[in-house]
């Protein structure tokens, strides 16, 4: 595994359907210091892929063409070092057995609390070695 | 003999006259004084002769020596057999008659003697009464024989054993029959007491013996049922007669087997009695009628239903009183010989109250297939229709349990950016009034007049303000609001089709739009489909149709899901879409939909089934079965139809026909 560059930022990929979701998740991680893409198909979003190289992935499951989890099985191919998470409002459509097979790290339901979902992703990007600037804290400053 | 005084032909054979010899027709004079039983014939040939003597009732031939010849060929005819001749002669001599009598004449009359005219009626009559004596004993014996023929042939074929006994009750003469049941040979046993060929039982106990001395006393008696057991236990049962012919003293014994005749009997009353158990004992009302339609018979449960109105001699068109006759279904059976099963009528009971039954007629046939009434069975339905109903409200409960799924989805994907909006907007707002507090120290400095203290806070405000980045702050805030005020309408109006869709339907047929319940349904569906299948649609403006538009609704989504399903099952994991195309139209009488799909279709095997209740494929726990059963119900309670189509691996389409017109007589069926 490469060790991450002197400071480089997460680079992660969103991938839903839905352009509003895509928009709330960006809003949510704004100021988690990501490099994010954004997809609202699995095909566009395994061509990003194939521009270069990601950290992480962020995906719905039911999506156009494919399901989030064939989505991400076919991603941690290409890129295997990716962290995968996949996003759904319907986690009983999702075998859970196979989540493990295509890669993803967890299962998170819709809707989901913003705060959690950051400490998820940066646990996961810590472990891969990333630093993440301590939380901003603006009382320090005023 | 009856025929005595008949009247009876002589035959007078005699040459043309000619002049001056004697007048012949003296001796037709001579006959015709005999009268009118006597009728006399003249010939002038042998042959015309003999061919009128040959019939039946010719009694007498008289034939004039004056024919010459002929006279020798009639006497040769009737030589043996025929009427008897009579030669009458004008000759003088002895030596005509003796040669006639040698050729066969009965007798021989002399024309010359002068008493001509008295003495052969005299001779004609003699023969005349000889003939039918002769004949008269002719028939009696052939009566006789005959009579004797149907003795043997009744005495020999008669099924039952006969034999003729003396007064002591000895055997004299024994049928074939009794030969072959007694096992007793005529020549072996004749002059031995009957006691000692028949049965011990049958004489005592059975009371033979008795029957035989009362009927040698001159008892008449009538015939008694014997009976006894053979060696292997078997009972046999006889139809006993004992008659005493007076002459002789003989008695005549019949014996006639009766145990087959008996069994069947016993096996007709247990047949009758087996069957008036099942009538009265099933649980369905069960009346028969006749061609008019008047009951004949019924059972119990029929009466406890309808009372007097299922009693034997009422007419079952009372059951229908706001009906004409060809409107009640049992007409079909009477009139055309249809049968048919389950078709739902209302009865009118006597106090007013209509009584829902289902009713299944069959015609009653006598031989040949002539119709000799109708069979009907029926059940009331009161609780079956409730029932009914409840099902019908499970199984849209069922088909909604279905559509939860995909709405939580579809609901949960608003209510993701929604939350997390929310969430956002939270911290904005921190931001926000953290950004405010500043601006309210500013106000404080610029109140105190402190400009290195204003200058202080207008540079830490600038740097916050700069930090938290407040223009996009306040721009995203709008966003974030706006998108998420757009999600909750989303929202709203997931939740009105769901509750529109659960909602009964009151119970009235109402106009409605086949299009509108159409498009209500798809959206309520399409957010489950909208990845995998393409819609096509193609609606005609139609005009509305009676009915009731939940249960429409309810129809379109099971077709639509079961669509769906089908093009899944098809497409697997392969990113493909099928296609799911609607189709309205009508033609003034009816509307019609048409819903095609391009999934894996139905196996030819499945397509009779498909509309029977609890039928399906899917696995346990997966389908209820009940989904196209309701679908079919739902169709026929609007009067309409739907047909199916499909093909293996191609797809499927059902079409649904509804009847623009409001047919009264659909009215009855309550609504689920």
């Amino acid at each position: 595994m490469t060790p991450p560059e002197s400071n480089p930022r997460p680079r992660l990929l969103i991938v839903d359907d839905e352009a509003r979701i895509l928009t709330a998740l960006q809003r949510a991680l704004r100021r988690e210091g990501y490099e994010i893409q954004t997809a609202e198909t699995p095909d566009e979003g395994l061509s990003i892929l194939d521009q270069g190289r990601m950290d992480m992935i962020l995906s719905d499951n039911k999506m156009p063409g494919m399901s989030g989890l064939q989505f991400l099985a076919e991603a941690s191919t290409r890129q295997p070092h990716l962290v995968c998470f996949l996003i759904t409002g319907w986690t009983e459509s999702v075998p859970t057995e196979e989540l493990e097979r295509c890669g993803v790290r967890k299962l998170l339901t819709k809707p989901w609390d913003n705060e959690t979902l950051r400490t998820l992703l940066r646990e996961a990007m810590e472990e891969k070695g990333f630093i993440f600037p301590p939380a901003p804290s603006l009382e320090s400053k005023g | 003999m009856n025929d005595s005084n008949a009247s009876v032909r002589v035959v007078v054979a005699q040459p043309q006259i000619r002049f001056g010899e004697p007048d012949p027709l003296d001796t037709v004079k001579a006959l015709q004084r005999l009268g009118g039983e006597v009728d006399v014939e003249q010939v002038r040939t042998a042959s015309h002769c003999i061919a009128l003597a040959s019939e039946e009732d010719t009694a007498l031939v008289v034939v004039d020596y004056a024919l010459g010849e002929d006279v020798f060929q009639v006497l040769e005819k009737f030589r043996n057999a025929g009427p008897p001749v009579v030669v009458v002669h004008s000759e003088h001599s002895d030596r005509v008659a003796l040669e006639m009598f040698r050729q066969g004449a009965v007798d021989c009359v002399a024309a010359a003697r002068g008493d001509y005219q008295d003495v052969l009626p005299a001779v004609a009559l003699e023969h005349i009464n000889r003939w039918r004596a002769q004949k008269e004993k002719g028939v009696v014996e052939e009566r006789i024989r005959s009579l004797e023929r149907l003795n043997d042939a009744i005495v020999n074929e008669i099924p039952a054993a006969l034999a003729v006994l003396n007064s002591q009750g000895q055997i004299i003469s024994l049928n074939p029959e009794f030969s072959r049941v007694w096992n007793a040979d005529v020549d072996v046993v004749a002059g031995k007491p009957i006691s000692e060929v028949l049965p011990h039982d049958l004489m005592g106990e059975a009371g033979l013996a008795e029957l035989l001395e009362k009927t040698a006393k001159g008892e008449s008696l009538s015939a008694k049922t014997m009976r006894t057991t053979d060696e292997d236990g078997t009972q046999h049962s006889f139809d006993v007669r004992a008659r005493l012919f007076a002459e002789d003293g003989h008695i005549l014994l019949s014996l006639s087997d009766v145990s087959e005749r008996e069994n069947l009997m016993k096996r007709i009353g247990e047949l009758q009695a087996y069957n008036t158990n099942i009538i009265q004992g099933m649980n369905s009302a069960l009346v028969v009628t006749d061609t008019e339609g008047r009951i004949t018979s019924g059972n119990r449960m029929a009466e406890h239903i309808l009372g007097d109105m299922a009693s034997t001699g009422r007419s079952i068109w009372e059951w229908f009183p706001d009906l004409e006759r060809e409107q009640v279904v049992v007409s079909r059976t009477l009139d055309e010989g249809l049968s048919f099963r389950g078709a739902e009528v209302q009865i009118q009971l006597p106090d007013g109250r209509h009584l829902e039954i289902g009713i299944s007629c069959a015609p009653l046939l006598k031989d040949e297939g002539i119709s000799d009434g109708v069979v009907a069975i029926f059940q009331d339905l009161t609780e079956i229709k409730a029932l009914q109903r409840q099902v019908l409200q499970k199984e849209k409960m069922a088909s909604i349990g279905h559509l939860a799924a995909g709405v939580a989805h579809e609901i949960n994907n608003p209510m993701g950016f929604i939350h997390a909006n929310l969430f956002q907007m939270d911290e904005y707002l921190t931001d926000i009034r953290k950004l405010w507090t500043k601006v309210e120290e500013l106000q404080e400095g610029i109140g105190t007049g402190n400009m290195e203290r204003i200058d202080e806070v207008s540079r830490s405000l600038q740097s916050m303000s700069q930090e938290l980045d407040h223009e996009f702050l306040l721009t995203d805030f709008g966003k974030a609001l706006q998108e998420s005020l757009e999600g909750s309408e989303r929202i709203r109006h997931i939740v009105r089709d769901l509750r529109d869709f659960s909602h009964q339907d009151t119970g009235e047929r109402v106009p409605s739009n086949i299009n509108q319940c159409l498009d209500t349904t798809v959206n309520l569906v399409w957010s489950m489909m909208k990845h995998s299948v393409v819609l096509r649609k193609e609606y005609s403006d139609l005009p509305e149709v009676q009915g009731y538009p939940m249960q429409l609704k309810q129809v379109f989504m099971n077709l639509l899901v079961n669509a769906y399903q089908a093009i899944r099952e098809k497409l697997g994991d392969s990113g493909d879409t099928g296609e799911i195309f609607l189709c309205t139209s009508h033609n003034g009488s009816e509307v019609r939909v048409t819903i095609r799909d391009s999934g894996v279709g139905i196996p030819q095997a499945n397509l009779d089934r498909i509309f029977d209740p609890f039928f399906t494929t899917k696995e346990v726990g997966e389908g209820t079965g009940l989904g196209l059963s309701t679908t079919f119900n739902i169709i026929r309670r609007h009067g309409g139809t739907i047909k199916v189509h499909s093909q293996a691996g191609k797809g499927t389409t059902f079409e649904i026909s509804l009847p623009l017109e409001d047919d009264p007589k659909l009215r009855d069926l309550p609504t689920g």
